[in-house]
């Protein structure tokens, strides 16, 4: 709930009648609305930070843009963007890069809030939706709707389908052992494992240029986006980001043990499933985009969680940075080796690899 | 009491003995039928008139240059694989440690794809590049799970070799990417598979092989010793740096000699000490010895099915292994308590 308007309902801060001053908690700004008998506070550092993070991410797409094998100026592209400028540079702009640059920012957006609402449910940082096999049950599922194994249903149904399968495994696999542990990941590592088996034996099945074009699909790249697939994520990343800010106060009370957050009023069974419902949706419609570019999920949160305060759940800026990672990712990916182009998979998991590692090797501490 | 004892032991050992017996006679099997069945035109019958004297030449090129050799080149790759993870657990103390789940093959592969990038050829270097590279992943994981908190708790090293052999197959694959000629000479290297593999590569690794399983003799006993405790071990006359030393040298030889074959093939180290504890019990020199006939049982079945399932195709066999051990991974780490070694 990081920055953004919240009904409190708290009564020491609401808008009096009278409309005498009310006391704001130190590192709050108070917005009211009196007419409307309405207040909200806004805590000074998340504003900050989710700010930042916006203006970070515009100077990268617009660097996006520019970039490539014809390098444009910044100005040319805002104005090109804008409707001026010639034609070379508005097709190269507006017909090449932008559908590109929106399908990165979504699915990095996409990845990035699912992982960050994973982590909350799961209270543990390393749950992921791609390192608990998630990612790759929808990879699967999607690969089957493309050799076509008798099979007619678009991608995006398909991974919903397999992301669905995968989290029902993973969960029901650690219901004994709870969600905490490293227990629960490593049965999610061999879940995940499974089901990548399962992708490669259906590319094994299809001829070789089918093949070629699912090997996106193993690694995760932006190259091949169906575009009826980015416009449902998008939607669903709109209808998603809605949801995750509307459960943001439950959100930051799960983080605590059960008995307190059912104490503080949480329904915690309901909440928890809305979560992991809305989590796997997230993230299957991002991989019916991209593929399996996981370790997003992991990074994204990540910088969001060492720039905000630990009052919250910094739903909004994980949801920036991810967007952020991935637009940074997929450039670095087009344009460092140029002509050849990795695909944002592993550009992903070079950088978020050793990330992972140091996680894991550093001294524990109990910050979900 | 001793009587009972000497008894129970005795019948425990017949027992087991049935149990070798079994498998050996399993191995046979299951090698006979990856002689008979493949993914091309030659089927049993062919085969069988081929073994009673028949001469069909197309039958005898495909049996004999081709099947016979991937066979031979399975049953090593099984040994090394299945020997390897057993010494890899019994040294950091880790049921859940797999030569292909920590590391140490993706450390073999990534030294193999970086002597190819760099200009080397994979007929030549392959298998010493491949150990060192295995040696470097080995020394890695231990020194890792030597750390406070990764290694008293076996699953977070899990984890950490995970994100280890990923870090290092997405750096593998972004070489190949940028070097067309070492990605063509590799590509069917490095997605772990038997196919096409001629005997002059059996030929190269068996130096090492031999060389590592006089080690692991020598080291057997002691490693039994090391499972009490070091303390324990340094009291019967064992020097525990030394033993693991020498047990991490033996791991690289034969993962190394197994990688360079095969390439990396995940699980294989995982299950196959799984089933030879659940025979043997938890004595290391007993497990070894089950090993023996367990790993190129599972490698040759999981091969013999990754012929036949996309027939006239092939599966990559770590596809296969991939798909049996990940149930066993999960079984493991699902147990209330873990077995501690």
């Amino acid at each position: 709930m990081s920055g953004v308007a919240l009904p409190h309902t708290s009564t020491a801060y609401q808008e009096e009648p009278s409309g005498q001053a009310v006391a704001v908690p130190q590192g709050y700004w108070r917005a009211a609305l009196p007419s409307y008998g309405v207040s909200v506070l806004l805590e000074k550092r998340a504003v900050a930070v989710n700010i930042g993070l916006s203006a970070a991410l515009m100077a990268a797409c617009v660097l996006y843009l520019s970039l490539g094998s014809v390098t444009l100026s910044p100005n040319a592209v805002v104005a090109s963007l804008l409707g001026q400028g010639d034609r070379m540079t508005a097709f190269m702009v507006q017909q090449l890069r932008l559908p590109r640059l929106i399908a990165a920012c979504f699915t990095g957006a996409a990845f990035a809030l699912a992982g960050v609402l994973m982590q909350t449910l799961a209270r543990n940082r390393l749950a992921t939706p791609g390192i608990i096999g998630i990612d790759n049950g929808a990879t699967a599922f999607a690969v089957a709707s493309i050799v076509g194994l008798g099979v007619g249903i678009a991608p995006p149904a398909m991974a919903l389908a397999g992301a669905t399968t995968a989290a029902v495994l993973t969960f029901g696999l650690a219901a004994g052992s709870g969600t905490q542990g490293y227990r629960f990941i490593v049965a999610g590592i061999g879940v995940g494992a499974v089901f990548g088996a399962v992708t490669q034996l259906m590319l094994a099945r299809v001829a070789i240029d089918t093949a070629n074009a699912a090997y996106p699909w193993t690694v995760g790249s932006l190259n091949a986006r169906p575009a009826s697939a980015v416009q449902l994520l998008g939607i669903g990343l709109a209808l998603g980001l809605v949801a995750a800010l509307a459960l943001a106060r439950s959100l930051t009370l799960l983080r605590f043990k059960d008995a307190i957050a059912s104490g503080l009023g949480t329904a915690v069974k309901v909440r928890r499933l809305q979560v992991l419902l809305l989590s796997v949706v997230l993230t299957a419609l991002a991989v019916a985009v991209a593929g399996p570019v996981g370790l997003v999920a992991l990074i994204g949160p990540e910088i969001a969680r060492s720039l905000s305060s630990a009052r919250h759940v910094p739903i909004l800026a994980a949801t920036l940075a991810g967007a952020l990672v991935m637009v940074l990712a997929d450039l670095a990916g087009r344009t460092l080796f140029a002509p050849i182009e990795i695909p944002v998979g592993i550009v992903t998991a070079v950088v978020g690899g050793p990330w992972l590692l140091w996680i894991l090797m550093r001294p524990q501490r109990s910050r979900p | 009491m001793l009587l009972t004892k000497a008894g129970s032991s005795a019948r425990w050992r017949c027992s087991s003995r049935h149990w070798m017996l079994i498998l050996l006679t399993a191995l046979v099997a299951v090698s006979v039928v990856s002689l008979l069945i493949g993914a091309g035109s030659v089927g049993p019958r062919q085969v069988l008139g081929l073994l009673s004297g028949s001469d069909h030449a197309e039958a005898r090129f495909i049996v004999w240059e081709l099947r016979a050799p991937r066979t031979l080149i399975g049953i090593a790759v099984g040994v090394a694989l299945g020997v390897a993870g057993a010494l890899l657990q019994a040294v950091s103390r880790n049921p859940l440690a797999d030569p292909g789940l920590l590391g140490v093959s993706a450390g073999a592969a990534f030294a193999v794809s970086l002597a190819l990038v760099l200009g080397a050829s994979a007929a030549t270097l392959r298998i010493p590049v491949a150990q060192l590279g295995a040696l470097i992943g080995c020394v890695c994981v231990l020194s890792v799970a030597r750390l406070r908190g990764v290694g008293s708790d076996p699953v977070r090293l899990v984890l950490a070799g995970a994100a280890f052999s990923g870090l290092l197959g997405s750096l593998s694959a972004l070489m190949l990417l940028y070097d067309q000629r070492a990605a063509d000479e590799i590509r069917f290297w490095v997605v772990g598979s038997l196919a096409g593999r001629r005997l002059d590569d059996l030929w190269a690794v068996l130096p090492s092989l031999l060389i590592a399983g006089a080690g692991v003799v020598v080291i057997a006993r002691p490693l039994a010793a090391l499972a009490l405790g070091e303390r324990a071990a340094s009291g019967l006359g064992h020097r525990p740096g030394l033993i693991r030393w020498l047990a991490v040298g033996c791991v690289a030889l034969l993962v190394g000699a197994a990688t360079a074959i095969a390439g990396p093939i995940a699980f294989v180290g995982l299950v196959v000490p799984f089933v030879a504890r659940a025979i043997a019990g938890p004595d290391i020199r007993r497990t070894l010895w089950f090993c023996l006939p367990v790993g190129p049982l599972i490698v040759l079945t999981a091969d013999i099915i990754s012929r036949v399932v996309v027939a006239p195709s092939e599966l990559p066999l770590g596809v296969l292994t991939a798909l049996c051990g990940a149930p066993v991974l999960i079984a493991v780490v699902r147990a209330k308590r873990l077995p501690m070694l």
